[in-house]
């Protein structure tokens, strides 16, 4: 440390203007006392001679920063804590079904049998645990990926930090990539691990065996299926959204508008015109129709299964081109 | 190209080590032409080498040689400035605890050793200044880019970061280059300087050099009568350029002196302070613009200069 000298003398005081007056000497100014500031640290440079790692490790950054900041307070992406406390809630909530469970198998009687019909394994449950309406896809889904993809990338359009990555050997399709799998992944720990959790849990509880497992495994992977695909376009879409605006919240309520609003635009058509053709443009729809048809349940839409999973197949294609454009336009020096 | 206009063309420069300015005013080519060397951009025609790396087939290379300070605000303002640079030196492919180290560093040498743990968000605008110069140094490039690096600072933030920009030219051994609209600025840091305008390179070389070629001038400090001095030096065929008191005569030898004396005498001005004055890089930009006009076409109209 470089202790500043107090005798040191602090600055000079010129009072030029006392002398003269006359032509040119009206513009005079008086210039006084500038102190020169001491500086009371070291500064010295010190180079650094490791090595960079590869793409992947690169890559495994951008996951890590977005995933971690999940469940670590600090360190990595900053969530805010109501964010996370509704993480918290919709986990908690998606794994009732275990609980019941658990009761069913402490029970006996006509007790358990209630509880196993309402809450155990068989194919409206499963397809219940990923598309059910209420709560899942009205309350928890649609609500856990407005508050996890809202920020992803308008936060960067915002706080201009793509210029973090695109000045650094990121491409943009890292980027977009690491973006995307980064919510994914949260998405599906919370909605596929539920799943999966639920799934093995009527297993353990009820002690059932092989036979069992290889009479609903179908129908269990007909459901995870269904969640994958879920997983897939609430990504994609929210992800599009949140790459179009430069407000975590105008993407997060455009996300929960877009979902929930086309549920309901359509359901008041199919009242009012008896058609559900008007359900090909609600995701929800969309990925229920296919859901069922998966898990083997009777369809409620009366258009035919291919347009509804035609209907799917566009709209991620429709915003994973958004997301990818956008993605594409992001500066490093603005104009 | 950007659509049907031209942002760069027939730019020709060769950089070495130490500070190089680039000037130029808006919409000269600036940022495109730092786009193009850190190979985000594809030319449409020619092709160039950063590092001995070429600017059009290995842009991710040069970028992880090189380091870059963006004019604009680029931080996470939710992150700790510790977190930041870790961050920034990570994307570069950095190991979490190399770069949690070397962001300890960095951040010490910027001057925010006792503000690291802080929230972006609560920083000054020399701090995140500081920040964004200790992210682009996290891991010690070989080239450092500065895109307006003293925007919004005070005084003594400003000075801070010029002598921390010349400290890392001459400790850190590697090569500055630096935009800037405050001249000052720029002469403070580089030795070398580019200057554009639409897209082409006007002039280019050291300051020091450039400086040589304006015009010599005297500079007189003149207490009563300095207009009746003026005007007798025009009268006598010197070329006068005045800002109140003082006056900057055309040097055109130990003649110009004495008729500065002689006019003195004859008006009855008091000639306080009579020295040889110094061009600045201020000086060199506004009489190339000057000599440019809005029909400059090639850098050949500065000949002579």
């Amino acid at each position: 440390m470089t202790e500043v000298d107090g005798d040191m003398p602090l600055g000079e005081t010129r009072i030029e203007a006392a002398y003269g007056s006359g032509d040119g000497d009206n513009t005079s100014t008086a210039t006084v006392a500038s102190a020169p500031k001491g500086q009371i640290f070291e500064q010295i440079y010190r180079p650094w001679n490791g090595t960079l790692g590869p793409r992947w490790v690169r890559n495994y950054a951008i996951y890590r920063h977005h995933v971690y900041g999940i469940v670590t307070g600090s360190g990595h992406r900053r969530y805010h804590p109501f964010v996370r406390l509704t993480l918290l809630v919709v986990i908690l909530g998606s794994m009732t079904p275990i609980l019941m469970l658990l009761l069913s198998s402490m029970f006996s009687g006509d007790a358990s049998g209630f509880l196993n019909r309402m809450w155990g394994v068989n194919r409206y449950n499963l397809w219940g645990n990923i598309l059910g309406y209420f709560p899942r896809n009205l309350c928890m889904w649609p609500l856990l990926t407005a508050l996890v993809v809202g920020g992803l990338v308008s936060d960067d359009r915002k706080n201009g930090t793509s210029a973090i990555y695109f000045s650094r050997p990121i491409s943009r399709l890292d980027y977009a990539s690491m973006k995307w799998l980064s919510a994914a992944s949260v998405l599906g720990a919370v909605i596929l691990l539920t799943y999966i959790m639920y799934y093995s849990a009527a297993v353990v509880f009820k002690g059932e065996g092989w036979s069992y497992i290889a009479d609903t495994i179908p129908i269990f992977m007909g459901g995870l299926t269904a969640g994958i695909l879920l997983v897939f376009t609430y990504t994609s879409i929210g992800i599009a959204l949140s790459s179009i605006s430069t407000s975590r919240f105008t993407a997060s309520v455009s996300f929960l508008g877009l979902v929930l609003g086309s549920k309901i635009v359509a359901w008041l058509i199919e009242i009012q015109f008896e058609t559900t053709y008007i359900y090909l443009l609600s995701p929800y729809d969309c990925l229920a129709h296919v859901g069922q048809w998966l898990v083997g349940l009777p369809p409620n839409y009366n258009h035919p299964l291919a347009v509804s999973a035609v209907s799917l197949i566009l709209m991620n294609l429709a915003s994973l081109a958004v997301f990818a454009s956008r993605v594409a336009s992001l500066e490093v020096t603005r104009e | 190209m950007y659509g049907p206009h031209v942002a760069l063309d027939g730019i020709n420069l060769k950089l070495g080590t130490g500070g190089v300015g680039i000037l130029g005013p808006n919409g000269s080519g600036k940022s495109t032409l730092f786009k193009c060397i850190l190979g985000l951009i594809r030319i449409t025609e020619g092709g160039g080498s950063v590092l001995g790396r070429n600017i059009v087939t290995m842009g991710p290379e040069i970028r992880s040689k090189i380091g870059y300070m963006a004019e604009y605000d680029c931080l996470d303002p939710g992150l700790t400035a510790v977190d930041q640079v870790r961050y920034a030196g990570e994307l570069l492919g950095m190991r979490p605890d190399h770069a949690t180290q070397r962001s300890h560093e960095v951040l010490q040498y910027v001057g925010l050793e006792d503000q690291r743990y802080r929230k972006i968000e609560t920083f000054s605008t020399g701090m995140r200044q500081a920040t964004k110069l200790a992210c682009s140094i996290v891991h010690d490039p070989e080239i450092l880019f500065c895109d307006e690096p003293t925007n919004g600072l005070d005084a003594s933030a400003r000075q801070f970061m010029l002598d921390t920009l010349k400290r890392t030219i001459s400790e850190g051994g590697g090569t500055v280059i630096m935009t800037s609209h405050v001249m000052e600025d720029i002469q403070g840091v580089c030795e070398n300087v580019v200057m554009l305008s639409e897209g082409k390179v006007v002039i280019q070389g050291r300051i020091e050099e450039l400086a040589n070629q304006i015009t010599r001038e005297i500079e007189i400090s003149v207490w009563g009568g300095a207009t009746k001095l003026e005007e007798w030096l025009l009268m006598n065929g010197h070329r006068v350029r005045r800002m109140g008191r003082i006056m900057r005569v055309e040097h055109k030898g130990d003649e110009t002196i004495h008729a500065i004396l002689q006019g003195a005498s004859s008006t009855g001005a008091q000639v306080r302070v009579l020295k040889e004055y110094e061009p600045d890089l201020e000086d060199i930009f506004l009489l190339i613009m000057q000599r440019l006009g809005q029909s400059a076409k090639a850098s050949s109209d500065l000949e002579g200069v």
